[in-house]
């Protein structure tokens, strides 16, 4: 999974990158770190371990310095607790070799504001991570304008590993699914707020009357609502718009986390 | 107990509600003002419940039998001994509410009234009569013998009696009712107004294309469709309309205020499929 094993930085320009990329050989050795948000991590966890890598434990960001070497990839998924986002990066940052790519959630927090906290900006890619989602097909992946085409060979061979497609989207907060559907989430929380039908009623009239997969009360269970809610909060800081200002009810569920009325 | 049922309006969805009732043992006497109006939506229905027949749902004889309950009025006086009269006309607040006050007054008085509304307030339309009480909203979704939901939508004045009998009327009918207050765009138009205009915003700000933003939507999201080949179906006008009617009625509450490239669509005629152009050329 090396982006360049050889090279002490990820080199430049597209077709060398291309070449040295298509050289990578140590699976066998390499593991993938995940840390982050519980959630996210048991769900990346469980399908990348069904796909056969191995996997380090998050614990050993702790002591990063002995086992660096060995991670191939690391995947940074928090999306409620910035400050923690953070250090993590910056441990990665500094611990992982130059050519290791990291992967990282932008859901709440855009990828080039991530740049920010580290030196290697061109090794880091956003990802739509999300609980729930990567039980589907599609993964979107948001590069910086400091993302370097050898980090996105990297990440496009590893998704391709997992049986996922990607779309490629502009580096913004909140990416292109997160944002619809935490949005549909937040205005199903008012309508049950404002007594305008109960939870269940408005989790069937969406499936029966608009076809949707999911109700939007029970798809906000799945997602946790404190992470619909640190999503639409990431989206009102960006825009500083009205139509992502999270509904207090929905506020009070990423508290308690579970829906009481159902 | 089988419920005689009188529909006014027999264009797409008073067809379409004709069709479910009879076939679910419903007596019908659908009204429209001219002979060849409901001709055209008998022959609608009958179209409909033909490829019901080659789809194996129900026999011939089922078809035969619901095509008998169907009568045609173009006397409002006609529906006097409905059980529920459901309006299905234009959706004209005006219109509707000159209607209300004409069922109200020919009705007989243990006689539901309800309104198709997708756009007004039950409220508003009852405020016409003398028996508020009685007047409730059966949103049916097009097209009705397809879709599976009725949106039992409760006025500030309807009495829990009328509620609990449109009810039993859904269910008799075979459809999954599920009940709201009356409020903007009930639970369905107004639930779903950010699927097509957060996509609109996304597209507009260049984060994603049309094409990727459906491919995005369906594979990453597991909807049946994206939001931009969805509203080319159902007309980009139809859900211009419905945006701007939410937005409205919230005073123009923010969250609902709809994108310029939907009324830029419209004024263009890109209204999709039904014009070959919408966000896809078809």
């Amino acid at each position: 999974m090396k982006a360049n094993p050889s090279r002490p930085k990820i080199q430049q320009g597209g077709s060398s990158t291309k070449k040295k990329t298509g050289t990578r050989q140590q699976n066998v050795e390499s593991s993938i770190l995940v840390v982050g948000d519980d959630s996210l991590v048991a769900e990346y966890s469980a399908v990348i371990s069904a796909h056969h890598f191995q996997l380090l434990s998050p614990e050993k960001i702790k002591s990063l310095k002995a086992f660096a070497k060995k991670v191939s990839l690391a995947i940074e998924l928090s999306n409620l607790n910035l400050e923690q986002k953070k250090k993590n990066l910056i441990l990665l940052d500094a611990a992982l070799p130059a050519t290791t790519a990291i992967l990282s959630s932008s859901v709440t927090v855009s990828v080039l504001e991530q740049t920010e906290w580290i030196t290697l900006k061109h090794r880091l890619a956003g990802i739509a991570a999300l609980p729930s989602l990567l039980q589907n097909s599609l993964v979107e992946v948001a590069p910086s304008v400091h993302t370097l085409e050898a980090t996105m060979e990297v990440v496009k061979k590893f998704f391709a590993s997992l049986g996922k497609e990607i779309a490629i989207v502009q580096d913004r907060a909140g990416l292109v699914l997160p944002r619809i559907l935490c949005q549909i989430i937040n205005e199903a929380m008012f309508a049950v707020q404002t007594s305008v039908a109960s939870p269940g009623d408005i989790d069937t009239a969406m499936k029966l009357g608009t076809n949707y997969p999911l109700g939007p009360i029970e798809w906000g269970e799945k997602i946790g609502f404190d992470q619909v809610h640190a999503t639409l909060d990431a989206l009102f800081n960006d825009m500083h718009e009205e139509r992502y200002r999270a509904c207090p009810l929905l506020k009070q569920l990423a508290v308690t986390g579970k829906f009481w009325s159902k | 107990m089988s419920l005689h049922i009188g529909i006014v309006g027999a264009g797409t969805m008073g067809a379409g509600i004709a069709h479910v009732a009879a076939l679910h043992q419903c007596t019908v006497s659908l009204y429209d003002i001219h002979d060849d109006i409901i001709r055209r939506g008998i022959e609608r229905i009958t179209a409909d419940l033909k490829k019901g027949v080659e789809k194996q749902k129900f026999s011939e004889e089922e078809m035969t039998a619901a095509l008998k309950r169907i009568r045609p009025r173009t006397s409002l006086a006609d529906l006097d001994t409905c059980d529920i009269i459901i309006e299905a006309v234009i959706e004209d607040l005006l219109v509707k509410k000159d209607l209300f006050k004409k069922l109200d007054a020919i009705a007989h008085h243990t006689t539901i009234l309800a309104t198709n509304t997708s756009s007004f307030s039950v409220t508003s339309i009852a405020s016409v009569t003398k028996k508020p009480h009685r007047i409730v909203g059966l949103h049916f979704f097009n097209p009705v013998h397809l879709m599976n939901l009725v949106e039992v939508v409760r006025g500030e004045h309807t009495s829990e009696e009328t509620i609990a009998r449109a009810l039993e009327f859904c269910q008799q009918i075979g459809k999954t009712s599920v009940k709201v207050n009356d409020s903007p765009g009930f639970i369905v138009n107004r639930v779903a107004r950010p699927f097509y205009g957060e996509a609109l915003r996304l597209l507009d700000e260049g984060v994603a294309s049309v094409e990727e933003i459906d491919r995005i939507v369906r594979s990453e999201g597991g909807f049946k469709m994206g939001p931009f080949e969805l509203m080319d179906l159902i007309g980009v006008d139809v859900n211009f309309a419905v945006t701007q009617s939410v937005y409205d009625q919230f005073f123009h509450d923010l969250r609902y205020r709809p994108h310029p490239i939907q009324k830029q669509m419209v004024e263009s005629g890109k209204l999709g499929r039904k014009t070959k152009k919408g966000f896809y050329n078809y």
